[in-house]
């Protein structure tokens, strides 16, 4: 019973919270705007579609841990990307994105987007290319714009791929660990600013051997996805009807 | 005139056309290279001598060399790092090969009392979060001493609730006609699985042998929970993650040869079998 009072009033708890949710806010509209980009690209092409989505979908064979060896490096301070803009004129001073709390959780989110925006690139194709195409003949017969046709259209017809993609991006994006774990320590750096709560769990459980505690944790954080994906799917219920 | 004012209309909606698709394929190839990039750093740098890439990371390599992957296989030991991985992902894959297309069958074929509702509560197992899990999986195993042994690793993983809901959903799809006759001609159950179920589900056999391979393949955290304090037992994505953290910037070259090692072979695997690839991922998230 302690450990659930604990639990519930510990800051470093609700911090890990906090920062996940910022870094799954970057992700998800990240990975929506550019999948979505992409796939109604991908949809209009005729040759050398397969070769695009081939190419895309690279990142997605590698492990977080490779994907994350290359990413760091990346975006780094001694990094290509970097190196680059200082040489251009853009950056002033290298970026140290590990220790900057503002942008840490962004950078990983960009990072997380390069490896997994391909697979929601196919799943929308799939959707984009199950619509039926009397529709958009009725609208533009109508004279509906290009913007239009998106917006009534593409969009309400897509929204089973959207809802699958945003409820398995909670479940899963909410128990990010290796991404956080390889590049920081177990309290996520000097101001906890890569925190995630799977990583203060992990270590409450096997750095303090506080089992009872880190299971408290555990079942708060089931419970927060558990009524995050609720409250999602209740929304997109709402919007149907 | 008017047939003037049409024709111009016609080209100037051609050209725009040429010009849309002209856009398109710059922007796709500029995202190609988005993609790539990373990967052809990685692969360069590798051969490259490791203050070369502090000083200037962007360029190729002044002088080749192969430095980096000698020192990666003195120091890792390779061999055993890709045969823990194999013995671990390839018997979590055969076991839900196994386990999954039986389970599968008969959630899909078989008549017997509660089916439906059996069915129902292993798919409403898939909605809780695996962090739930976490920590009476590991008390469990520990108890049971596995810990530090593939075991760990893989008799938790030999059945995958979403494997079973792939192959259950596929085998339905195979017209009850064909069992009936069989078992008019005397096949039995087991006759029907093995002659008729499994080869008719190929398509879907496949499909989950490569997710399943690659989700073991890649798993870290499950490698890192269980074999941690037993270096000989080590998968690949452990082993990756130690060799990193101990390397120093003017050794960068082995980073890059380490990382290029492990993930060249399943990206190989890919390339030769995209078709495949690109079908399994389709289907794992079209319900």
């Amino acid at each position: 019973m302690g450990n659930w009072i604990t639990g519930i009033t510990d800051p470093l708890f609700w911090k890990s919270i906090f920062n996940i949710c910022y870094n799954q806010a970057w992700f998800i509209c990240l990975t929506l705007v550019i999948s979505l980009g992409v796939a109604l690209l991908l949809k209009q092409v005729e040759t050398g579609g397969r070769l695009f989505r081939t190419i895309y979908f690279t990142p997605q064979v590698c492990s977080v841990v490779v994907v994350m060896t290359l990413g760091v490096y990346m975006v780094g301070p001694s990094g290509p990307i970097q190196t680059f803009l200082l040489s251009a004129g853009v950056l002033e001073t290298p970026v140290y994105w590990q220790f900057d709390e503002r942008i840490t959780m962004p950078m990983l989110a960009m990072i997380n987007t390069w490896k997994w925006f391909g697979i929601q690139t196919v799943i929308f194709l799939a959707g984009l290319i199950g619509i039926e195409p009397a529709l958009y003949e009725a609208a533009e017969l109508d004279g509906a714009s290009a913007w239009q046709r998106f917006w009534n259209i593409t969009l309400p017809q897509l929204n089973p791929q959207i809802v699958f993609v945003l409820v398995t991006n909670v479940i899963n994006g909410l128990q990010m660990f290796t991404e956080v774990f390889m590049n920081f320590d177990l309290y996520g750096g000097m101001k906890n600013q890569a925190l995630t709560p799977v990583l203060y769990l992990y270590g409450k459980a096997f750095d303090r051997f506080n089992m009872g505690y880190a299971s408290s944790l555990g079942l708060l954080l089931a419970g927060l996805i558990f009524l995050l994906t609720l409250v999602q799917l209740k929304l997109v219920q709402r919007e149907i009807d | 005139m008017t047939s003037n004012v049409r024709t111009s209309y016609i080209i100037k909606t051609k050209i725009q056309k040429n010009l849309s698709r002209w856009l398109t394929y710059l922007i796709l190839t500029i995202g190609a290279i988005v993609v790539i990039y990373p990967f052809f750093y990685m692969v360069m740098n590798s051969f490259k001598p490791g203050p070369e890439i502090a000083h200037d990371p962007l360029s190729l390599p002044s002088t080749w060399i192969v430095r980096g992957y000698v020192t990666v296989w003195k120091t890792l030991n390779v061999v055993r790092l890709y045969g823990n991985t194999i013995i671990v992902a390839g018997s979590v894959t055969l076991l839900n090969l196994f386990f999954g297309s039986m389970a599968a069958y008969a959630l899909a074929k078989l008549h017997f009392p509660g089916r439906d509702t059996l069915f129902k509560v292993m798919l409403g197992t898939m909605m809780i979060p695996n962090i739930l899990f976490l920590i009476p999986t590991y008390m469990i195993i520990y108890r049971l001493g596995w810990v530090g042994h593939f075991r760990a690793l893989i008799i938790p993983g030999a059945i995958g609730v979403y494997n079973i809901f792939m192959m259950k959903q596929f085998m339905q799809k195979i017209p009850d006609e064909i069992i009936d006759c069989a078992r008019i001609d005397g096949c039995g159950d087991l006759g029907i699985y093995l002659r008729i179920i499994l080869p008719l589900a190929r398509p879907v056999l496949i499909t989950v042998a490569i997710l399943t391979f690659m989700g073991a393949w890649n798993n870290f955290f499950g490698a890192l929970l269980y074999l941690q304090d037993n270096p000989d037992k080590w998968t690949l994505q452990l082993g990756l993650y130690h060799f990193r953290t101990g390397i120093p910037t003017e050794n960068a070259e082995q980073i890059w040869a380490a990382t290029t090692g492990i993930s060249a072979p399943l990206i190989l695997l890919y390339f030769i079998l995209q078709k495949q690839f690109m079908k399994a991922f389709a289907e794992m998230n079209l319900k």
